[in-house]
């Protein structure tokens, strides 16, 4: 059915209301990091730069601990993917694929887990780590990150299993293939988004997570960027320009990843979200 | 498929490990509760429920939980209204629509330390877009300070946080809108029920199921948000943003009172696992009516 123009004007409207919304900050961010200093802080803000200027990622790069904490991010991001990946996937064909006693009420736990306050284990985690001595190591945060990441990337993978048809299992089962070979030749290529979206949830969680970081890391060397960026905020007089600079250059990493497998990632998001 | 020693070998990995790292912690922080532990690492005494009555008694505490309530509930009018307004427009066709699906969740996966440079760069009195901008629209005469009043850091943090959070709420709508058969609102169209009339009848009612999983869901996600509020106000100005995830941090590692601290994290912990089982059961048993 053709919209009246009275309705193409109110969804045009309020596309543009979205974009701007969520656009318009960051259009000033990265237009702000390559301002020069005196423009970033005119009295009439610029919407488009009027002047370039590479000093702020020079001295972000240079002067500062930032491609550390970039590094110490990376790593814990990615070990924390690969082992949410690891452990979501034989659970969740468990879940959704096989018949076991206490499913759903374990399913339904581990859901609860996914909503679970951080901050309430944390005392008693850190007190854990450090009788094993993990406090100020990496493996702490790649641990923790696991924990928190693996319930919802389990449940975001039902939606993907589901568009599996079973017969393709069965048909494996009658030529009597076991079933870890099932899992791994047959399933996991048809499963390949799925696997993107737990991967991309599990790395913006560890690339985002500043709680656990600000109390198990001690030394600014191990820190990842939340953290560490935290620290330069209050660390000298405000210098908005290094401060956009790396806000930049933190935002670059999952955007690159989103634009790779982001609408996989939504499509796990959405089609499993009202079950 | 029937294979129930293999089921558990696939999914036990998963659960020891969240058995470990969430489920032991927990009784770990009962068992502190019931002690008098300060700083980490010195040992403690049992001493019954002592840290409950110091708490229970404490005049901070239960303004911390007042305001963990203002919080839930502000965030989830302010995040309800823009994601439903989101989701109506996402559920339409226009050119660009799938893009503007993907990247309207982008707030959401940056970290929340860029979101707060991000904010505080723009609503800053010097230099920030915000005040210019309310200048010239005539909504305020000199740049104000977001953060200096008690209700206006509230205000601001709830705004902030909404910003971040109605995309993730959106896309979760957009799920439940999708779901709706298109042939409910041709045969409304047909009867010759206006766009209010088809939202009021069809849209409103089939979409309450996943309103009411997002109420449940969005109030412990927003309960537990800690970062933002801790890195633009650090629960200031004196107190007025301490919310309790705030309040258990300071107590713990600021105040050196980790039993204390541990007190309150199990007193909340019982608090939203109570508030998450009695909804479950409430959408089961209208489930169940239908």
């Amino acid at each position: 059915m053709r919209r009246t123009f009275g309705q193409s004007l109110s969804l045009y409207g309020g596309v543009l209301v979205i974009a701007l919304a969520i656009g318009l900050p960051f259009w000033w961010v990265l237009t702000g990091s390559i301002k020069l200093p005196k423009e970033i802080i005119q009295r009439v803000p610029t919407m488009v730069p009027h002047s370039f200027t590479l000093q702020h990622f020079e001295k972000l790069l240079q002067a500062s601990d930032f491609p550390i904490y970039l590094f110490n991010s990376m790593v814990v991001a990615l070990f924390s993917t690969a082992f949410t990946v690891l452990l979501a996937l034989p659970a969740a064909y468990a879940f959704f694929r096989m018949e076991f006693p206490g499913r759903n009420a374990l399913y339904k736990t581990i859901l609860l887990a996914y909503a679970f306050p951080g901050v309430v284990v944390l005392i008693p985690l850190y007190g854990l780590f450090a009788k094993v001595g993990l406090i100020d190591s990496p493996v702490a945060l790649v641990i923790v990150n696991v924990a928190f990441a693996l319930p919802f990337s389990i449940w975001m993978m039902r939606s993907f299993l589901a568009t599996v048809p079973r017969e393709i299992e069965e048909a494996a089962i009658v030529d009597g293939a076991p079933t870890t070979t099932i899992l791994v030749r047959i399933l996991m290529p048809l499963i390949a988004p799925g696997i993107a979206s737990v991967a991309i949830f599990a790395f913006i969680s560890s690339w985002t997570e500043f709680l656990f970081a600000s109390v198990l890391i001690v030394s600014d060397v191990r820190r990842t960027i939340p953290v560490g960026f935290a620290g330069i905020i209050g660390q000298y007089q405000i210098d908005w320009g290094l401060l956009l600079a790396g806000a930049t250059a933190a935002i670059i990493p999952v955007v690159a990843l989103f634009a790779l497998v982001g609408r996989w990632f939504v499509a796990g998001l959405t089609d499993g979200a009202v079950k | 498929m029937k294979n129930t020693t293999l089921a558990f070998a696939f999914v036990s990995p998963a659960l020891l490990f969240l058995l470990a790292v969430l489920g032991w912690p927990l009784v770990q922080a009962a068992i502190l509760s019931f002690q008098d532990v300060g700083v980490i690492g010195s040992e403690g005494h049992f001493i019954g429920l002592g840290n409950y009555a110091t708490i229970l008694g404490d005049a901070g505490f239960w303004r911390a939980l007042g305001r963990s309530v203002v919080w839930v509930l502000s965030n989830a009018l302010v995040q309800t209204l823009l994601a439903l307004a989101a989701a109506l427009i996402l559920n339409q066709k226009f050119p660009g629509v799938r893009i503007a699906r993907t990247w309207i969740i982008l707030t959401w996966i940056v970290p929340t330390v860029v979101v707060v440079i991000i904010w505080r760069w723009l609503l800053s009195p010097s230099g920030g877009m915000i005040n210019p901008l309310l200048i010239q629209a005539g909504v305020i005469e000199r740049p104000v300070g977001f953060f200096a009043t008690r209700e206006g850091a509230m205000t601001t943090l709830i705004m902030i946080n909404s910003w971040r959070w109605f995309p993730f709420t959106t896309l979760m709508m957009l799920a439940g809108l999708t779901r709706i058969p298109g042939d409910l609102y041709e045969a409304a169209r047909i009867d010759g029920a206006g766009t209010f009339q088809r939202f009021k009848r069809i849209t409103w009612p089939l979409l309450q199921p996943t309103l009411m999983v997002l109420g449940v869901v969005g109030t412990l996600l927003s309960f537990n948000v800690f970062d933002v509020i801790w890195l633009l106000t650090a629960g200031g100005p004196s107190g007025a943003t301490q919310t309790l995830p705030v309040l258990i941090y300071e107590t713990a590692f600021k105040g050196y009172r980790l039993s204390e601290a541990a007190t309150i994290s199990v007193l909340t912990s019982i608090l939203l696992m109570g508030f998450a089982f009695l909804t479950t059961r409430a959408m089961t048993a209208a489930e169940a009516d239908r």
